[in-house]
């Protein structure tokens, strides 16, 4: 990729403003990691808790460049074939079954085992050619005519192996196919990497990686994003709403609300056409943003502390 | 800047940051793309590059606070009028250093001026670039002096903080403190108003170049300086280890458990890709005329080990008992399918202390519960009774203990059982292997029913065998 073919991302103001047209509201250390990663051709490793926008990071990539969004989702056992590429084992046999008459008129006037094998050989490895090979999102990537934006999502959920399988797309962008050689990459592709931090990556692999750390917001950029997000909503409404999200992260859950919780929630206080927070309120929407029942038994329980300074605020 | 950049990043490493040199390239490619201009952008893009955990990341931006933003040290005098008076002199025309240009100022310059006259060592010292660059406060040259001297003088070698002192008095000679010293003397003697005067330079220099090495001994001695202490943890006997060094030994424990952890993560079923499974291939193109339509690889099963794990928690043991019981405890931590058992006079399953209570208050009530004289046969009756059962060809029996029975019967028979039936049986003991079988040791009979016995009273030791012990359970 050149910086030319990209105006959108000449520099770090330029991508924050950027991603802000398409709702996608980033803090600055964002947009320098996704600057880095496209000067630098490197992949970044997006970690954080659940529900911050890490796929939506990737997503919003592609439709700012308007490149293709090539996702692979992970998870425990997936190997090679369903994430690199596969023989088209069914389309080989049926052509070897098809051309099995052809075989005779090729192999006539052959004198010999060693002749027959002879003619065989000139006819080179066709079953084996692209022709018969299946691409998966990884090699479906590095096809791409105008590069593309490959997002890797939850890769903490795949195996070992599978990690060391993807070093090799990740630091040259190719693919070596034992039956055919190596693919390179048209255009590199950009690549995110998600994880939700279920298990430690392995170092090789973050070696090859930036690494971009997304906690979850502060009250100002969460108050953007709601507002980029949901815009009919009342500001004052929507302060309460922030602050409450985020005094409900400071106890102790099972899983704190995300950002697109809070984003959901404030479509449905929306649709209820509410005004101001208050209890009762709560209590019925509350399942929006918990969702665990135990969570929800703790907040009620704290419910009025939790509102008490918003009230008088 | 690039010397700096690989400075910093060794200092990262003496942090416990661990930077790889293909990391280093990456930061300096991330700084010339960034350029120095704006510097949170600058620490957010190094941090992408060198820090790759949100642990580590919190690492980095201390040091690189530290390392980075080393303000100018600041050589001016206490009152703050002074201070002000001095700056607008030096700005003015410091030429004439002892013309006083703004009357309403202090004049200090020129009482020391006056005094000079009077001592030669005092004029020479005025001349020298040292004084001058006190006199006017001259920061940016202060502190690069300081510099300079603290790397000719090696200061970024500290280790130890006893070595402040040294580096602190090296680099003041280096700067030329001395003659100032010899100035003092020399108004000393001569009973001089203008000492005081002088006195607070040297003072001020002083502290200056003193916070100057306690930055430095910050950045690259603090982190070292941790590494070595848990060296040397690790290799203490585990009795000799001091009260108040137990949380960094628990720490020390839950790192090494973590570590295992990691390699020990791995699936139970795999597929042996390229292996084609050619019988049941065969078998199921039957139903398509022989052609294979449908292929089957060849796969492992790994079976998942279970641990029973059994500790003494005796008097004769109670100095390694705890130990014995953290590493229980982390045990249980690391492994999916591990039972633990305690003992001294009668026997019961920990299990479930150790999941539902804190590391501390869990061997507590262990030791309030089971604490007392040793049997090690009724103890194995007991054993059996809970557990014989679920051992089978999966089992590993880890028995933590001195084997001290107190001349009771060994119930060695119950070991046979246990041996013939586990996978394996490992004990390990805390007595150095010289004392087994000696006074009311039955440590050489238990000994035949065991598969591996090992001596194990330090960190070391610990790691060790149950990096042993993972490898066995693969």
């Amino acid at each position: 990729m050149n910086t030319l073919d990209f105006p959108q991302l000449a520099s770090v103001e330029e991508i924050e403003r950027g991603f802000e047209s398409f709702g996608y509201i980033c803090s600055p250390k964002i947009a320098t990691a996704v600057y880095l990663a496209f000067q630098l051709r490197k992949p970044i490793l997006v970690e954080g808790p659940p529900g911050v926008g890490k796929t939506e990071l990737a997503k919003t990539a592609a439709t700012l460049l308007q490149l293709p969004l090539i996702r692979l989702q992970c998870y425990e056992g997936l190997d090679e074939a369903k994430a690199l590429y596969e023989w088209k084992y069914g389309k080989q046999l049926l052509y070897t079954q098809l051309l099995k008459e052809k075989l005779g008129d090729l192999l006539q006037g052959a004198t010999g085992l060693a002749e027959s094998v002879e003619r065989l050989h000139e006819f080179g490895d066709i079953f084996y050619s692209e022709d018969f090979l299946e691409p998966r999102p990884l090699l479906k990537a590095m096809q791409e005519e105008k590069g593309a934006i490959l997002l890797i999502d939850e890769v903490d959920k795949s195996d070992y192996e599978f990690e060391s399988l993807l070093l090799e797309i990740l630091s040259d962008y190719q693919i070596s196919i034992p039956e055919i050689g190596t693919i390179k990459a048209r255009i590199a592709p950009m690549v995110f990497l998600t994880s939700n931090n279920t298990r430690d990556i392995s170092d090789a692999l973050k070696r090859r990686c930036l690494h971009l750390y997304i906690p979850f917001p502060s009250v100002e950029l969460e108050e953007r994003i709601v507002r980029s997000r949901v815009p009919e909503i009342d500001e004052q409404l929507r302060h309460q709403l922030v602050e409450f999200v985020h005094s409900l992260r400071e106890l102790d859950l099972k899983k704190s609300p995300a950002i697109s919780e809070t984003i959901d929630w404030a479509r449905s206080l929306l649709l209820l056409h509410a005004r101001e927070l208050d209890e009762e309120l709560l209590h019925s929407t509350l399942n929006v943003l918990l969702k665990f029942e135990d969570d929800i038994e703790t907040t009620e329980a704290e419910m009025r502390t939790l509102l008490k300074p918003r009230s008088r605020a | 800047m690039q010397a700096n950049l690989v400075n910093f990043i060794q200092v990262l490493r003496t942090h416990d940051v661990r930077v790889s040199p293909a990391e280093t390239l990456d930061a300096m490619d991330v700084a010339r793309t960034l350029g120095y201009g704006s510097r949170t952008r600058l620490r957010d893009g190094l941090a992408m590059a060198l820090a790759k955990t949100p642990a580590e990341e919190q690492v980095f931006s201390r040091c690189f606070d530290r390392y980075f933003s080393q303000s100018l040290a600041d050589f001016s005098l206490p009152p703050a009028a002074d201070e002000v008076a001095d700056e607008t002199a030096s700005e003015a025309g410091e030429t004439n250093v002892g013309e006083p240009s703004d009357g309403s100022a202090d004049d200090s310059p020129g009482e020391l001026e006056a005094a000079a006259e009077q001592s030669p060592a005092l004029a020479e010292l005025l001349q020298s670039q040292l004084m001058q660059n006190l006199l006017n406060n001259d920061r940016n040259a202060l502190s690069v002096a300081m510099t300079t001297a603290g790397d000719r003088v090696g200061l970024q070698q500290i280790q130890m903080f006893t070595q402040k002192g040294q580096y602190t008095r090296k680099i003041l000679d280096e700067l030329g403190e001395q003659h100032i010293r010899q100035a003092v003397i020399d108004l000393e003697s001569a009973n001089n108003p203008a000492l005081a005067e002088l006195q607070r330079y040297r003072d001020i220099l002083r502290e200056q170049v003193r916070d100057y090495v306690e930055r430095e001994y910050l950045l690259h001695a603090e982190g070292s300086n941790r590494q070595f202490m848990e060296d040397i943890l690790s290799k203490t006997r585990l009795n000799n280890i001091e009260r108040h060094y137990l949380d960094r030994v628990h720490e020390l424990i839950r790192k090494m458990s973590r570590k295992l952890a990691a390699r020990y993560a791995r699936k139970l079923k795999s597929n042996k890709r390229g292996q084609l499974n050619m019988a049941r291939t065969l078998r199921r193109g039957v139903a398509h005329d022989g052609v294979l339509f449908n292929t089957y690889w060849r796969k492992t099963r790994r079976h998942k080990p279970q641990i029973l794990a059994v500790c003494d928690v005796s008097g004769s043991v109670a100095a390694y008992a705890k130990f014995l019981l953290m590493f229980l405890y982390s045990l249980q931590d690391v492994l999916p399918k591990v039972r633990s058992f305690a003992f001294s006079s009668h026997l019961g399953e920990v299990s479930e202390l150790f999941q539902e209570h804190p590391l501390e208050k869990a061997i507590e009530l262990v030791n309030w519960k089971y604490g007392g004289a040793t049997d090690y046969g009724g103890s194995l009756e007991d054993f059996a009774r809970l557990a014989l059962d679920d051992i089978n060809s999966n089992t590993t029996v880890i028995i933590l203990g001195d084997a001290r029975n107190n001349g009771g019967d060994p119930k060695l028979d119950i070991m046979q059982t246990i041996y013939q039936r586990s996978k394996q049986v490992i004990w390990l003991n805390p007595e150095s292997r010289r004392a087994w079988g000696t006074g009311d040791s039955d440590m050489p009979r238990y000994q035949s029913a065991c598969h591996f016995t090992a001596e194990c009273n330090n960190l070391k030791q610990l790691e060790r065998i149950i990096d042993q012990l993972l490898k066995s359970t693969r």
